[in-house]
């Protein structure tokens, strides 16, 4: 096998080490280590069950897709296969909103465990083929993930008749070109038929209409590890982990002003005060953590250290990104930076989500420079207005959300910038 | 007459490259979802994406050239500019800017004299600005082609990019 430059130095800290437990050395484990540590008995025992059965395990494991909306994964698959055949599986590599680093982690350090788990998952829906689709911007992912396939190929584990089974799979891997909106998963269905990524208009649902027009499921690289365990445990034993609510590990990547930035797999019960504090040292030179933006789509300030890191209506939700600030650090500039990311990002489908993202930009580069009027103050409100109610999908949906969470939350923050253009507009 | 045959040189894709095209295009289901595997081989092949392979790559996908056209527009990563033998992909995005990637952004542009979306005089190097790599906790991050780095010191940064000639 190809050494290839896997990413340097990811801390991982394992309470329930599953996800994590071979990743967690920095090397790329091949099949033989894999096979080694139990791997691939999972498939086995999966490919004596009935499918049905798998689905039924999956569905009262209770886990929910980590890339992001939480949907339950069980319930996603049993609308999928009210639907004919043939039908399709796609793993979600596409891992692009800011913060986020945890699918890489799996992908490059144990790429085995993914394919164990996309096999069975495969298995269970009943799809003869299946794709990953890997953001342009992780090329060792995609030469590893390629590499894996073969060796599984050769074991057996993938191609005709799995382990004298009779079920057929094959699994392509196809990359990205640097588009987030790609991880919208009908984006991204489009974007694997080799079109623009432009979103779908729902319904249908891609368990409806996906790929070619087929029923597909698209589930999260995270979700799919996640699938081998609970088929070797068994669900009962997968959902004492953790909480009983949002039971399973999970992955929660932390980066910004913490002492140990990395990966980490932890409990659903743990709190942002824990990952931030007991998990990740705490913060470079013991600033006070103003806020955690959780990638570009919430913000949590000091109060609320206390949330808890499930999907809980209150919970930290999303992927579990942790971004970090602190005192030092001024938050309407780090909206900036979300506000451009989300121009940037905006697919241009939808007129009000093209313009407004980037006016949104613009109006927040005037208010730091000290140079905006009374009117592009109420510029947010308006901006806001217009794109949610008329986008396709949910960019345009969440494109002013954590800026005006910021409003609410730092009111003083923003208060420094309004002085500033105040006193600007006073001298010209 | 020169240009003539300047002009028919430059219409055929060199063999390997061609039947690297070839073998994306046998490897999925249907042909056609290969475009974007096809076009990441061309810009590594050629530093950019020249018009005349776009056209053979619209002939051996059995796509309209406008289909292929619109796709290499939409995705960041492509290029139709000028050509450059080697990338840089530099982190713009939040945590890089929180972790101060102004410091790798400052060494880059002393180090080769360029800004965001220019090319070096040699053609050796592009500098990209990009968001978020997926590398958040070995901020600031960026990427020459395919391999990923961390930004250190001004020093180490000269190391890595004197192994790209
Ligand atoms: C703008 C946008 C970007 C998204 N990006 C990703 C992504 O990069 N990775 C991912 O797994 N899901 C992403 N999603 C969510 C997917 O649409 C989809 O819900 C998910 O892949 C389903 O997998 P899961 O059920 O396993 O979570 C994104 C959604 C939106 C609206
Ligand atoms: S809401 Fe924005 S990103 Fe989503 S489809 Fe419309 S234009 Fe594209
Ligand atoms: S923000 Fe720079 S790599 Fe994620």
């Amino acid at each position: 096998m190809r050494s290839y430059p896997v990413m340097p130095n990811i801390y991982t800290e394992t309470t329930l080490d599953m996800l994590l437990r071979r990743a967690k050395k920095p090397r790329v484990h091949t099949v033989e280590d894999y096979l080694r540590d139990g791997g691939y008995q999972a498939l086995e025992k999966a490919l004596n069950m009935d499918p049905q059965e798998i689905i039924e395990w999956v569905d009262k494991s209770q886990l929910r897709g980590r890339g992001g909306a939480g949907f339950p994964t069980g319930k996603k698959w049993k609308f999928a296969v009210q639907n004919p055949a043939p039908r399709y599986l796609i793993c979600n590599a596409d891992e692009s909103e800011p913060g986020t680093f945890k699918d890489r982690v799996l992908i490059e350090r144990d790429p085995h465990l993914l394919i164990e788990g996309m096999i069975i998952s495969a298995y269970a829906i009943g799809a003869n083929e299946a794709f990953v689709y890997i953001r342009g911007e992780y090329p060792a992912g995609y030469y590893i993930l390629r590499d894996a396939i073969e060796e599984a190929k050769k074991k057996g584990f993938l191609g005709r008749n799995i382990l004298g089974s009779g079920f057929d799979l094959e699994i392509y891997v196809a990359r990205g070109a640097g588009a987030y909106i790609c991880g919208e998963e009908s984006a991204l269905i489009e974007s694997l038929e080799g079109k623009r990524g432009f979103p779908r208009t729902k319904p249908p649902f891609p368990v409806q209409y996906g790929l070619f027009g087929k029923p597909t499921v698209v589930n999260n690289v995270e979700t799919l590890c996640n699938i081998p365990f609970i088929i070797k445990l068994g669900w009962e034993d997968y959902r004492y982990m953790g909480p009983s609510d949002y039971p399973g590990p999970k992955l929660f990547p932390v980066s910004g002003k913490v002492k140990k930035p990395g990966v980490y797999e932890l409990p659903m019960n743990t709190t942002l005060r824990e990952v931030v504090y007991k998990y990740a040292g705490g913060t470079i030179n013991n600033k006070k953590v103003k806020a955690v933006f959780s990638g570009a789509l919430d913000c949590f300030s000091w109060e609320e250290l206390d949330t808890p890191m499930d999907y809980s209506p209150f919970g930290f939700g999303g992927t579990g990104t942790v971004i970090v600030l602190t005192e030092e650090d001024d938050v309407v500039k780090m909206c900036l930076k979300v506000a451009e990311f989300y121009a940037h990002e905006s697919c241009g489908q939808c007129t009000p989500c093209r313009v407004g993202t980037y006016e949104q930009a613009n109006l927040l580069h005037r208010i730091i420079q000290g140079t905006a009027t009374e009117g592009d103050w109420e510029g947010f409100d308006f901006v806001n207005r217009f794109i949610q109610p008329t986008s396709i999908c949910g960019l345009g949906a969440v494109a002013g959300r954590l800026i005006r969470q910021t409003m609410k939350k730092f009111p003083e923050e923003w208060e420094k910038y309004r002085k500033l253009s105040t006193e600007s507009s006073l001298s010209v | 007459m020169l240009r003539e045959i300047i002009y028919n040189f430059n219409t055929m894709l060199e063999e390997g490259l061609l039947s690297r095209l070839k073998e994306h295009a046998d490897y999925f289901p249907k042909k056609e979802q290969a475009i974007l595997m096809c076009l990441h081989e061309v810009q590594n092949y050629y530093g950019h994406i020249p018009q005349f392979a776009l056209e053979e790559v619209a002939k051996l996908l059995g796509l309209p050239l406008n289909h292929v056209e619109n796709v290499v527009s939409f995705y960041d990563m492509f290029d139709r500019g000028q050509p450059a033998k080697h990338r840089i992909r530099v982190c713009v995005s939040i945590v890089c800017e929180l972790m101060n990637k102004d410091k790798l952004i400052k060494a880059i542009k002393e180090l080769l004299g360029i800004d965001f979306g220019q090319t070096t005089k040699d053609g050796r190097f592009k500098l990209i600005a990009v968001q978020c790599l997926g590398a958040c906790s070995e901020a600031p991050f960026f990427m020459v082609d395919e391999d990923a780095y961390k930004f250190e010191s001004k020093e180490k940064l000269h190391e890595i990019l004197s192994r790209y000639a």
